[in-house]
């Protein structure tokens, strides 16, 4: 699944490692989901959709156009 | 840089390093209760037996020795694990989630396997430190698969 999480924390000059500490979880599952590796639970993407004030399907693309 | 002063540290990245320390002194807890186990069964062993023989009579231990080991090896295969599952997040969750599927397959493909080739004269019985190793190496092999692919 498509993501914009690595523009918005670059937007915030945040590291990985910081995005990772607000969401709490760990460095690598920030890097799994900015590259595209591993999807986030529904509870996540609700954290990071808080964390930067957006809806979810503003941040994920499952690429289907309904 | 790997390592910065904590001063320079952001609020999520100084979360994130106590996450890291947190990991660190799990992995090196886990390491301790294994080396201990290692070192008093290698040490106190008193029989000939080999647990890869699965020549269960031989093997002899001091009465006290195997119940402290026996609550060592609770910890390490049931607190521990259960403590690191609370620990970790999403993304190592699905790694272990696959690690635990490949162990488990291991054991129902395995088993069965091993005792056909038994029954045609190819390998030794099936035993339960044979299929207990037959699980754990297959575990380990489907995390670090799992750590590769995700």
């Amino acid at each position: 699944m498509k993501n914009r999480l690595k523009v918005l924390r670059a937007e915030r000059d945040w590291s990985q490692a910081e995005l990772a500490g607000r969401l709490d979880v760990s460095r690598q599952a920030v890097n799994a989901i900015e590259t595209g590796k591993h999807d986030p639970s529904l509870p996540l993407a609700f954290r990071i959709a808080r964390l930067f004030d957006m809806r979810i399907e503003d941040i994920f693309d499952d690429g289907d156009v309904a | 840089m790997i390592w910065k002063p904590k001063t320079s540290l952001g609020p999520g990245e100084a979360r994130t390093r106590e996450r890291n320390i947190r990991q660190w002194l799990y992995i090196g807890l886990a390491a301790v209760i294994g080396g201990v186990i290692g070192i008093a069964t290698g040490f106190f062993d008193q029989g000939d037996g080999n647990l890869f023989a699965g020549d269960w009579e031989s093997l002899k231990l001091p009465p006290s020795l195997a119940i402290g080991v026996a609550v060592l090896l609770l910890a390490g295969f049931v607190v521990l694990p259960l403590s690191g599952f609370r620990m970790i997040d999403d993304y190592k969750r699905e790694q272990n989630y696959i690690a635990f599927t490949g162990g488990c397959v291991a054991v129902l493909a395995g088993y069965p396997v091993w005792a056909v080739l038994h029954a045609g004269g190819w390998t030794p019985p099936p035993h339960a430190f044979g299929v207990f190793a037959l699980a754990y190496v297959a575990m380990l092999l489907s995390f670090l698969y799992a750590r590769w692919r995700l």
